[in-house]
């Protein structure tokens, strides 16, 4: 249970803006019976504007625009938006040159789109179980604690650019070290990945704890 | 720049509840009564009927007779029924021995609590039903109530019900239990009860009117579009079988807005509707930063395509927020803080 402290310029009564052009297009049919009681609420509630990141487009990503964001400092998102694109060409010429070297029954195998390398790079670092620091008795214990969707998303971006700003060469670029993050973190290896494997031994290892949970 | 939504601190405050009475039952009558009689002195001086005096005739008499330049009009001089000038208030809760009417008086918050054991009860009364229902073989009866037509009091309208003040927590006890009790199969029988605390939202508000096409020398079919974003102000004009090309202030986009994003956002409507390659568009646009001169003429853009497009396509854009004039704007510094929200450093000594 959480006070609202932040307020916002919308009325309550307003809702998120639904941008994907396919869910227009589908006919009545085949709408199941939630879709079409947000169908009839967002018939007659006022809506959102549409924020200046998010587009029909096919080359808007969710995922890609809010590691943008969190890359950005002091607000250029001119440069975050420029580095992004470089981190995923660098990540295209890899796996094209791994490509064209590789024999003919591998080249299957090797995944060329550098959208879905991204995806599921950071789908490969989210932890499933985080500590979370509870008082009991005067002592704080670190408790093991499930975690919601966001937060998983979250953690895995904050690890990636924190690993890419910090451990590297002075003279490396950041779309070089990233593009190298994610085809590490795409296959399984990586410090990312293995700073998401010790917070799993942790919890593991915090394991009695678990009963001060109280939510 | 009047605020649209804020924390219930900003907004008035609840008098009904703030102690026990300030104006006895006797003096609010005697103030009745003078009202009525200066009324009819009111329209004898006018020379009107006494009894076909309405508020409406009140108050352009008083206008008249006492005309003010103030700025506030709750400042102004008003002549208006004592109910709607000396607010409700909760009655004495004791007799004269000073032991309380109500049951619950010593919770704190008696009207409420008594508000939740009837609704509790009359869950309670829906369940029984719901279990004859069960008991006769009867099927249960599942009508799915319009949702969308209506909201529930604010809490600020159900302090004023109650005459008491309530906390956010409280609050929202409150609506999940009246929510739970509508859920129910059966809950028709207690309709009335839930109708007390819902209120009608208003539907009007989406009609717009759409302007007709206009031609001009050539007999190309075009229309024009407004758009605002934080500072900024644009025109747009969409002309029909185009190229596709865009002319901001007489330079093209990609001179213009030399960001992607920015570019992005001009094409975003006509990218939505797919017709990208159909339309000219010459815009004009003043004031603002990049991003905001981008958001404005994308609502322009928008705004001016609804001319050329079916009424349904004109619903999905509302629905993916392109017609809604975002309503963002950079939060004022406050006295006190180093910015809108950061606040100077902390020093301990």
């Amino acid at each position: 249970r959480l006070v609202q402290v932040r307020w916002s310029r919308y009325n309550p009564s307003y809702l998120e803006p639904e941008v994907n052009k396919e869910l227009y297009q589908k006919p009545l049919e085949e709408l199941t019976e939630e879709e079409r009681e947000q169908m009839e609420l967002k018939a007659v509630r006022p809506i959102k504007a549409a924020p200046p990141t998010l587009s029909s487009s096919v080359f808007s990503d969710p995922m890609i625009s809010k590691f943008t964001n969190m890359m950005m400092k002091d607000g250029n998102k001119v440069l975050a938006r420029s580095l992004m694109t470089q981190t995923l060409e660098a990540i295209k010429r890899k796996q094209l040159e791994k490509y064209h070297k590789a024999p003919e029954n591998e080249k299957e195998t090797i995944e060329c789109n550098p959208y879905v390398i991204f995806h599921q790079a950071l789908k490969n670092c989210q932890p499933i179980i985080g500590l979370s620091n509870i008082t009991k008795g005067g002592k704080t214990y670190q408790v093991p604690v499930p975690l919601k969707d966001n937060r998983k998303r979250f953690l895995a971006m904050k690890w990636m650019i924190t690993e890419c700003r910090e451990n590297k060469h002075r003279r490396t670029l950041m779309p070089e070290k990233l593009s190298q993050e994610l085809l590490l973190a795409f296959n399984n290896e990586g410090p990312i990945i293995k700073k998401k494997h010790v917070l799993h031994k942790m919890a593991e290892a915090n394991r009695a704890y678990a009963h001060f949970r109280w939510w | 720049l009047r605020l649209i939504h804020t924390t219930t601190a900003v907004q008035r405050k609840n008098v009904g509840a703030s102690g026990p009475e300030k104006y006895t039952e006797a003096f609010i009558k005697k103030q009745i009564e003078e009202f009525n009689l200066g009324k009819r002195h009111l329209a004898n001086m006018m020379g009107e009927d006494p009894e076909t005096f309405t508020q409406e005739d009140i108050d352009k008499a008083i206008a008249y007779l006492f005309p003010s330049g103030l700025f506030d009009k709750q400042a102004r001089p008003m002549m208006k029924h004592p109910t709607e000038i000396f607010p409700e208030q909760r009655k004495i809760q004791w007799g004269e021995d000073g032991r309380p009417f109500h049951f619950l008086f010593y919770t704190g918050k008696q009207s409420y609590y008594s508000l939740m054991h009837e609704t509790y009860e009359k869950l309670l009364n829906v369940q029984k039903y719901q279990d004859q229902l069960i008991a006769q073989d009867l099927p249960l009866q599942k009508e799915k109530r319009n949702l969308a037509g209506s909201r529930w009091l604010t809490k600020i309208e159900l302090e004023e019900m109650l005459l008491e003040k309530l906390s956010d927590d409280d609050y929202s006890r409150f609506i999940q239990l009246v929510q739970k009790l509508m859920a129910l199969p059966g809950s028709d029988i207690e309709e009335k009860y839930i109708q007390k605390f819902s209120r009608e939202v208003p539907v009007q508000m989406q009609k717009v009117v759409i302007e007709p096409l206009q031609h001009d020398e050539r007999g190309v079919a075009f229309s024009t579009g407004e758009g605002r974003r934080k500072t900024a102000r644009a025109t747009a004009v969409v002309y029909d079988n185009g190229t596709g090309k865009m002319t901001v202030n007489g330079k093209g986009i990609l001179h213009y807005f030399p960001v992607l994003q920015d570019r992005e956002q001009l094409l975003f409507p006509f990218q939505f509707l797919d017709r990208v390659g159909k339309h000219d568009t010459v815009c004009t646009v003043s004031g603002g930063g990049r991003s905001a001169q981008a958001g404005a003429i994308r609502l322009a853009c928008a705004k001016a395509l609804r001319s050329f497009v079916t009424e349904k396509e004109v619903e999905f854009m509302r629905q993916a927020g392109l017609l809604t004039v975002d309503p963002r704007v950079k939060e004022r510094k406050k006295p006190g803080q180093e910015g809108a929200r950061r606040k100077f450093t902390w020093k301990k000594r």
